[in-house]
């Protein structure tokens, strides 16, 4: 009887020890699903393999452009509403942003030559901007402006692109430039500067010349 | 003699699972810290500095830039640039007299060879000429710089320089 009870026991026992492994196992899982949901919330820089360049993971592509207003350099609110069934390039950039000198004049040959056929850009300041300081604020307009100037942008240019960075994953290089198409999907984004040919490219996806 | 047979089982059992769950929390751990940023600039040393109170005194500030990355020198090559720029908070009881801050060297990036940029990458050294008070300060100095590769641009970042500064 007593033999009995003692195997019963330490049957039991083992038993709650593989439970209680199973539950931390479980328990493991469940906050690694948690995290991979929570990168999927935000794009990340992350180092690549090699731990030299970064690399770029954004979930936004397949899925609508999320919504903003922002105000252009005369203070009127411009919203990606007014662009609904336009096909668009979301193009963030800034003032001390060297590879977007690069780019910009790519993006303006083309926005040119495929206007006609319903395409947009929206270039969208990431400079900072100190909202509580007048005088300092009319100063990184001006910069702005100058930029815009001296670049010759022909294409509407908005300002405070980092109040909208949380949905945009986090903008954490520049130029970002999110290829909407007519019904408001994200078809490509390219972080960085590659090439003007695959500028064009991305701009066919959002007139659905290519897929 | 099965009593002792039944504790030795119970008490591998409670060792194969705690050795078990132990393993599952350090792998927890480890992917916590592998999703944290890089930063692109790293301060290396020194961590404690003794120099003569209320004397100005020039001390050499070590850092390294990520491999990879580049960074405006204190001379960027246009207005618009943001230069790497060291400061030191006015309650830390050192002053910052001035800063020496090494040549940029002349970069070019791969799409734009005609653009000369003058940039920091690999490690550099900073120049500190600072005056203490006596005593021991905690400083935290900020290094403010703006980072890129050769393709795209980091958000200009501020980051604190904290070493110990003993004024004797």
């Amino acid at each position: 009887m007593k033999r009995n009870t003692l195997v019963i026991t330490a049957v039991l026992f083992i038993l709650a020890a593989f439970g209680w492994a199973g539950w931390a196992n479980w328990e493991y899982r469940r906050q690694a699903a948690e995290r991979q949901q929570a990168l999927a919330l935000h794009a990340e820089v992350i180092p690549d393999a090699s731990g030299g360049a970064l690399q770029y993971v954004t979930p936004l592509q397949g899925k609508s452009a999320p919504p903003f207003t922002l105000e252009d350099l005369g203070g009127k609110k411009v919203s990606l509403e007014t662009y609904k069934d336009r096909a668009l390039a979301i193009n963030f950039w800034a003032t001390w942003c060297a590879p977007c000198k690069i780019e910009t004049p790519w993006l303006i040959e083309l926005r040119n030559q495929y206007a006609s056929q319903g395409f947009e850009v929206l270039g969208i300041s990431a400079d900072d901007l100190d909202r509580d300081d007048p005088a300092k604020l009319s100063g990184e307009k001006k910069e702005i402006a100058h930029f815009v100037e001296k670049m010759k942008m022909p294409y509407p240019v908005l300002i405070d692109g980092i109040s909208i960075s949380e949905p945009y994953g986090g903008l954490d290089q520049l130029p970002t430039t999110f290829y909407v198409n007519r019904s408001g999907v994200v078809v490509a984004v390219q972080v960085g500067i590659t090439s003007k040919d695959e500028i064009e490219a991305n701009i066919k996806k959002t007139l659905g010349i290519v897929k | 003699m099965i009593a002792n047979k039944i504790q030795i089982v119970m008490a591998t059992a409670f060792m194969l699972a705690s050795t078990l769950t132990h393993a599952q929390s350090t792998l927890l751990n480890d992917s916590r810290q592998s999703i944290s940023k890089p930063l692109a600039v790293a301060y290396l040393y020194p961590e404690q500095v003794t120099i003569p109170a209320n004397k100005p005194t020039t001390i050499a500030l070590h850092f390294r830039v990520a491999s990879g990355l580049h960074i405006n020198s204190h001379t960027p090559s246009g207005d618009e640039l943001i230069p790497t720029t060291l400061t030191i908070p006015d309650n830390s009881g050192v002053r910052l007299d001035s800063a020496s801050y090494p040549r940029g060297a002349d970069f070019t990036l791969p799409l734009d060879p005609a653009t000369k940029l003058s940039v920091y990458s690999g490690e550099f050294i900073i120049q500190a000429r600072i005056t203490a008070a006596a005593g021991d300060h905690l400083v935290e100095a900020k290094l403010r710089y703006q980072a890129c590769d050769n393709t795209a641009c980091l958000p200009p970042k501020t980051i604190t320089v904290a070493f110990d500064v003993i004024g004797k």
